[in-house]
């Protein structure tokens, strides 16, 4: 495992020093991940799914002209700070065409906030979620290929209604992930006539949940619906709520969908805890991307690898189909997904890129979904109800 | 809310992990009173001893409480070692160098930690445990060991210090440097000791850290500040002040929650320790060394 991790360690650095001296007229894609920091364990298979679009382009004829399609990786370090350092030098210093990241949503604010938008660099980030990213004034430059946490929030709210939950108390981690989720799924569930009894943030990494779980079950709800993460503060928490007796039922966003549950606590004690999570919907792009990556040396199981793919080989559409110029890629990125037009499945370049020479219009069928951008340039996402069964995850519903 | 609400949610839960709080800032106080510096590292020397249990745990199947000696043992020689390997190279020079030398060291045991036992949440035993009731109060026994074995750990201690020529050898040190040396003391010894003695607790708060709640890397880390709060609280150099602290801390962020919104519990000991440093910088028992 170890000696996997330093050879990636090893990969990146490998790809960032080619990258650094590139032939004359390369176009270059900036890879802003966060390579270290809280999601470095994560990162190095989403930017490798990444540079595996860059590698099929350039091995099937090249972007534009027959030129070849850089990545120039960044470490956006999983915060503000270190997102915009990153994304000031790929725009300002490599001069990239557009970016693919940063990986944290923290960092996709700030760093679109402060360099992309004025530069006018578009950014399509495969794995921030926060629901603030919607609201950006971004000039239509501001992109994402996974879904944001408001689609989640909202159909748990309306999953659990449906269900018949009807008094939840809600505990989350007083973060980007945890207040975003919270908020959208507080306000969907009071819109459906849902009473939220409880409602409170919490700090990581405390020993003791007891007097908070106290005074969140005063309220009177037999249902906690904990928006954390489960190998994190969500376990104590959940361990504290289970042998105090405090509620009943329990409900995790997908952070809480995590092994740890299960392993710490034993199934047998999780029988009224159950999970939503984005699901993959099975697609032939999916099983193209799948079988490619393996024979990259990826795994396809890993997180954010699908919509990190997705994110490079839009964005090498968009660039081919703006002609290289950086102010039409915006534009470009919408009309290579919007739908309509002959379906281009990942991998396929060889035959997007003759379409785009002869003028037809593409669609592309990403690994992830269909991804097809909204106004607020987000793509909706599939999500299902997990209980837990045996030792693993299995789905109790859709959730819509 | 009723009497017994109060005591089952709020301050039973408070003594507990005051109680953990307490083992480190013992630690800490004595580190401070007879080394002269704040060190940092012994959150993480807490999440090292806490593994290392964990090792024990795996291997040979006793219950964690029967591997707490032995992790004791293992994490006060690591804490001579590092003595040994770093801070006695830095003993003549500022103080403040020897701080900052001890904040490294903390990033590399915990890189240790991470390095061989992972990021991931671990615990002692698999499942949950339900609390007994005891007219009305919920306890479970884990929680009445914490209590009974920080209690038991520090009146050892508190002996140590009282009657054995070792003890007063280190309270000569703490009290008076130059006069202790003056009189024979070996300076060396005395701070060999220290380190075994504050090692050891080390490992303890943060076993029964881990036994109450679950095993992460940066779970002594976190409590640091709390367990600075209690030593400074009582009064720094006061084993029996810190030991006062760490209860007060502890009730006091779990009562937080009842007039604060509980993103704030964390704030509960900063503004503890801000207060006590405004108002009374000697604690509560009135420590000897600030």
């Amino acid at each position: 495992m170890n000696s996997k991790a330093l050879a990636l360690v090893g990969g990146l650095m490998a790809a960032t020093a080619l990258a650094a001296a590139p032939a004359k007229a390369d176009v270059k894609i900036g890879l802003l991940g966060g390579v270290s920091g809280p999601i470095a364990a994560m990162a190095p298979s989403m930017v490798e799914a990444a540079q595996l679009a860059i590698s099929q382009v350039n091995a099937q004829g090249g972007i534009l002209d027959g030129e070849q399609l850089v990545g120039v990786v960044g470490d956006s370090a999983c915060n503000p700070q270190g997102g915009t350092d990153a994304a000031t030098k790929a725009v300002n210093i490599e001069g990239v065409t557009a970016i693919v990241g940063p990986h944290c949503s923290g960092a996709v604010l700030a760093a679109a906030g402060s360099v992309t938008i004025p530069a006018g660099v578009v950014l399509v980030t495969p794995s921030g979620t926060s629901p603030e990213i919607t609201g950006l004034d971004d000039n239509d430059t501001v992109f994402r290929t996974v879904p944001s946490d408001d689609y989640q929030g909202r159909a748990l709210a309306r999953t659990l209604k449906e269900q018949g939950y009807d008094k939840v108390a809600v505990a989350y981690i007083n973060n980007d992930y945890g207040t975003g989720l919270a908020n959208s799924f507080k306000s969907e569930f009071e819109a459906q006539g849902g009473e939220i009894a409880g409602y409170a943030a919490h700090e990581e990494g405390k020993a003791s949940y007891r007097s908070n779980l106290a005074e969140l079950s005063s309220g009177g709800a037999e249902t906690l619906v904990i928006f954390d993460y489960g190998d994190g503060t969500g376990l104590t928490l959940l361990r504290q709520a289970l042998e105090n007796g405090f509620f009943t039922n329990f409900i995790g966003g997908d952070g809480m969908k995590s092994d740890a549950p299960i392993k710490e606590l034993g199934a047998e004690n999780l029988t009224t805890f159950f999970a939503s999570s984005p699901v993959g919907e099975k697609s032939d792009a999916l099983d193209t991307f799948n079988e490619a990556f393996k024979g990259a040396g990826g795994d396809p199981d890993a997180i954010f690898v699908t919509t990190s793919y997705d994110a490079a080989f839009l964005l090498a559409l968009a660039v081919e189909k703006a002609g290289g110029d950086k102010a039409g890629v915006a534009a470009a990125l919408r009309e290579v997904s919007n739908g309509e037009g002959e379906a281009i499945l990942p991998g396929e370049w060889e035959k997007a890129k003759k379409l785009i020479a002869d003028g037809t219009a593409i669609d592309y069928k990403g690994a992830a979904g269909d991804q097809n951008f909204d106004e607020a340039g987000d793509v909706p996402g599939t999500y299902a109800l997990f209980k837990v069964e045996g030792d693993a995850f299995a789905v109790v519903s859709e959730m819509k | 809310m009723d009497m017994l609400e109060l005591l089952n949610f709020y301050i039973i839960p408070g003594l507990v992990l005051g109680s953990i709080y307490a083992l480190g800032a013992v630690g800490i106080t004595l580190a401070f009173a007879i080394l002269r510096y704040a060190h940092l590292a012994h959150g993480d020397l807490a999440t090292l001893g806490a593994f290392i249990a964990l090792a024990i745990v795996q291997a040979s199947g006793m219950p964690p409480l029967a591997a707490l000696p032995f992790a004791m043992i293992a994490t006060a020689v690591v804490a001579v070692g590092i003595d040994k390997g770093f801070y006695e190279h830095l003993r003549e020079k500022p103080k403040i160098i020897t701080v900052m030398a001890s904040l490294g060291i903390a990033l590399m045991v915990r890189a240790v930690v991470q390095v061989v036992w992972g990021v991931d949440a671990e615990s002692y035993v698999r499942g949950i445990v339900r609390p007994e009731t005891y007219w009305g109060l919920r306890i479970k026994d884990r929680e009445i060991w914490t209590v009974v074995f920080m209690i038991v750990l520090v009146a050892a201690l508190q002996i140590f210090l009282a009657r054995s020529k070792w003890g007063k050898a280190m309270r000569a040190m703490s009290d008076n440097p130059s006069l202790a040396l003056l009189s024979g003391i070996d300076n060396r010894k005395v701070v060999v000791l220290t380190w075994i003695i504050a090692g050891g607790l080390c490992a303890a708060a943060g076993v029964f850290l881990g036994i109450n709640t679950e095993l992460k890397s940066m779970m002594g880390w976190q409590m640091l500040l709390p367990m600075f709060a209690a030593a400074i609280l009582g009064g720094v150099g006061r084993v029996e002040g810190a030991v006062l602290g760490g209860l007060i801390v502890g009730v006091a962020e779990e009562l937080s929650v009842l007039v604060l919104p509980s993103e704030y519990k964390a704030a509960m000991a900063f503004a503890i320790l801000l207060f006590m440093l405004l108002v009374r910088p000697t604690g509560l028992l009135r420590g000897k060394v600030l």
